[in-house]
């Protein structure tokens, strides 16, 4: 067995997956990152060779992506998660051109060409704005947790108008729109609206193309692909449910099984590291 | 604290030629030498230098790139490469215009605030702001203050003897700092002494090329720069010690681009930045501090008339730079050299901000690059930077589409 693993170190959770030589997940392993970043892409390694029943001399290559990336000694190369991203997307999407991944902490948007390769990205600022988190701050000031940010967003039939994605400055600008009498309701889903337009202005710096695809932890709120939809004007593409945490990892294996097929076919002294004569 | 530690008496500011300055290293775990070295290295204060001065020690500090030090050695005068440092430049700010690069204005504030004290300071004029850095330089100091003029035209057959000439003078100035003839003797063991230092910086840089993960950018350059700024012998037994140390690391080997790195003749980038780098590739030479391994062979250190081996060694052993300008030398065909001497397949083409030798060059860089079908990656740096997010995930992607073609 000649399998290639993806480990993708996230923020929140670390994502193992394996892939067989015919790109079939073979095995996956998922759980919360925590403090300790090497220890947990050990650990999620190794439930993901546990699902597939598999050890760990059955792998030929690993890579490292996510946040965490360095962290991760036993790889032999380490992405960041722009490049593994457009891989695992385009296992699922061929035709994807733009990705937009929004995460808890992060927003980036990459345009990539027909081999999946980045031609240009852009990421959000430093702060928490225009991510999950301002999302989960807008709903927690109101009294509601993550996990009722997509039912209550829903609900909406007039969204309110939120201004800014600063997810500090959020609180001043719903306590306002409560004492107006505004539904949390149409306060959360004015919030996410707020985020998809941010989002566009992103995807537009790229110089955006069709297919577009949409990854990363913000697909836990139901109504954020389909009003990315409405706000392009066009089809997006949504990982089915229980691939939505893996694209970074999918790709991240993907792209280590291109890597064992290069140095198979063709191994080049510039890049692996056979010693040159002094 | 470190305390100087020197061979031979006196008690009065004299030459002093062997004399160790760095905080005690022999025993001690090779990681922690290297963080001890970096602190060092970066300390604003120049501590090694203040130690020199305490035991009586003279300094002869010289502006980039390149310097013939064995004439500053051999009059016992500590040769200090001042290569800026990430402070504020207060003072500096308003003897030079804003439109100027960070290197020259930290370097004369370094002196301003009288963290470094020089008994003689040298330059040559490798660019505009160079040009005018000893005259500003000497209206704020009482010590000789003097411009090195290497030769513009490389080409000539005069440029042997306008040098040697040139080196003399800078002779007689070392000797009215020492205070004492600076003999073709002393020139000589000078000389064998950096040649030896040479010879280990080649080791070095051949451990990079041939096992890369043994010694990560950000630790070679340390290892190379430390010796700007502590006496030539000691740098010498450090490298004879820890260079067999970084031969036996256990690291293991990744699968990384080998990338050749070039902007940093002058200006230096942030240590940290080079540490970025090192993260996503390998970098398997550089042209970081290329003025301490300028003369790329050993000088004649024999019978001979010394001054004029070591004028021989700069027009006829000599690496390259964007502010050398030698028709036998084509920056670029020099830089396509360097990366296939290197087995490299890209290159890092940086350039300090407001450096306009380096921002020139870029573009003949570029060009060759071009023609040869070599990926690169254009870059800008400050030696004050400190946030390198952005940059990162901009190299880590060329990274990857070079090694995901």
């Amino acid at each position: 067995m000649s399998l290639t693993a993806g480990i993708d170190v996230g923020s929140t959770y670390t994502k193992a997956v394996l892939l067989d030589d015919g790109e079939r997940i073979v095995g996956r392993g998922v759980l919360k990152t925590g403090f300790k970043l090497a220890e947990a892409a050990r650990r999620a390694y190794e439930a993901a060779l546990a699902d597939a029943g598999a050890r760990e001399s059955d792998v030929a290559y690993t890579v490292a992506t996510g946040y965490g990336r360095f962290q991760v000694a036993f790889s032999d190369v380490h992405v960041t998660d722009l490049t593994a991203a457009a891989r695992g997307a385009t296992l699922l999407f061929p035709a994807t051109r733009t990705i937009l991944d929004v995460g808890g902490q992060t927003m980036k948007a990459t345009r990539i060409d027909e081999r999946a390769k980045v031609r240009s990205f852009r990421l959000n600022d430093k702060c928490a704005a225009g991510t999950g988190a301002f999302l989960e701050k807008t709903a927690h000031y109101m009294g509601y947790s993550t996990e009722d940010i997509g039912p209550l967003a829903v609900m909406s039939r007039s969204p309110a108008a939120i201004s800014g994605v600063c997810a500090v400055f959020a609180e001043s600008e719903v306590i306002n729109h409560l004492s107006q009498g505004t539904s949390p309701s149409d306060i959360m889903q004015g919030a996410i609206l707020s985020l998809v337009d941010r989002s566009i202005q992103l995807m537009r710096r790229v110089q955006l193309e069709p297919e577009y695809t949409l990854v990363g932890g913000i697909l836990r709120f139901e109504s954020m692909g389909q009003l990315l939809r409405e706000r392009l004007g066009a089809a997006v593409n949504l990982p089915a449910p229980d691939l939505v945490q893996m694209i970074g990892a999918l790709g991240a294996a993907r792209l280590g099984r291109q890597r064992l097929r290069q140095v198979d076919t063709c191994p080049s002294p510039s890049i692996s590291p056979a010693p040159l004569p002094g | 604290m470190g305390t100087a530690r020197r061979t031979g008496a006196g008690d009065e500011r004299q030459p002093v030629t062997a004399m160790t300055v760095l905080e005690p290293w022999i025993g001690k775990p090779l990681d922690e030498v290297l963080g001890t070295l970096r602190d060092t290295l970066e300390d604003p204060d120049y501590p090694t230098v203040k130690r020199w001065r305490e035991a009586g020690g003279k300094v002869l500090g010289h502006f980039q790139v390149y310097v013939p030090e064995e004439i500053a050695h051999a009059g016992g005068l500590l040769p200090l490469k001042i290569r800026g440092a990430q402070i504020e430049a207060r003072q500096a700010e308003a003897r030079f215009g804003s439109y100027l690069c960070s290197i020259i204005k930290t370097s004369l504030e370094l002196a301003l605030s009288k963290r470094v004290e020089l008994e003689l300071f040298v330059t040559p004029p490798i660019c505009d702001a160079a040009r005018n850095l000893a005259a500003v330089w000497g209206r704020n100091f009482t010590y000789p203050c003097e411009i090195l003029y290497l030769p513009q035209n490389a080409n000539s057959s005069y440029a042997p003897d306008y040098l040697r000439h040139e080196y003399d003078r800078l002779r007689r100035a070392v000797e009215a700092v020492a205070g004492r003839p600076v003999t073709d003797d002393d020139l000589r063991r000078s000389i064998a002494v950096f040649n030896e230092n040479r010879r280990l910086l080649r080791e070095l840089y051949a451990i990079r090329r041939q096992q890369p993960w043994l010694l990560p950018a950000d630790e070679a350059y340390v290892l190379t720069a430390i010796g700007g700024c502590i006496p030539r012998e000691e740098h010498n037994t450090l490298l004879g010690a820890i260079l067999p140390q970084i031969q036996a690391r256990t690291s293991r080997a990744q699968d990384r681009l080998r990338v050749v790195f070039e902007g940093g003749f002058c200006e230096q980038p942030p240590i940290d930045l080079l540490r970025m780098i090192a993260q996503s590739c390998y970098i398997v030479d550089d042209d970081l501090m290329i003025g301490l391994r300028w003369i790329v062979s050993d000088v004649d250190a024999g019978g001979g008339d010394p001054l004029r081996s070591l004028a021989g060694a700069y027009l006829e052993q000599s690496s390259y730079s964007p502010v050398q300008h030698d028709l036998r030398k084509p920056k670029e065909a020099m830089l396509l050299e360097r990366i296939a001497r290197a087995g490299a397949g890209a290159a890092i083409i940086t350039a300090a901000k407001m450096c306009e030798p380096g921002l020139e060059e870029q573009v003949a860089y570029s060009k060759a690059l071009d023609a040869a079908e070599i990926p690169y990656f254009v870059s800008e740096f400050e030696e004050s930077m400190t946030s390198f997010e952005t940059l990162q995930v901009q190299l880590e992607t060329f990274v990857e589409n070079v090694l995901f073609d």
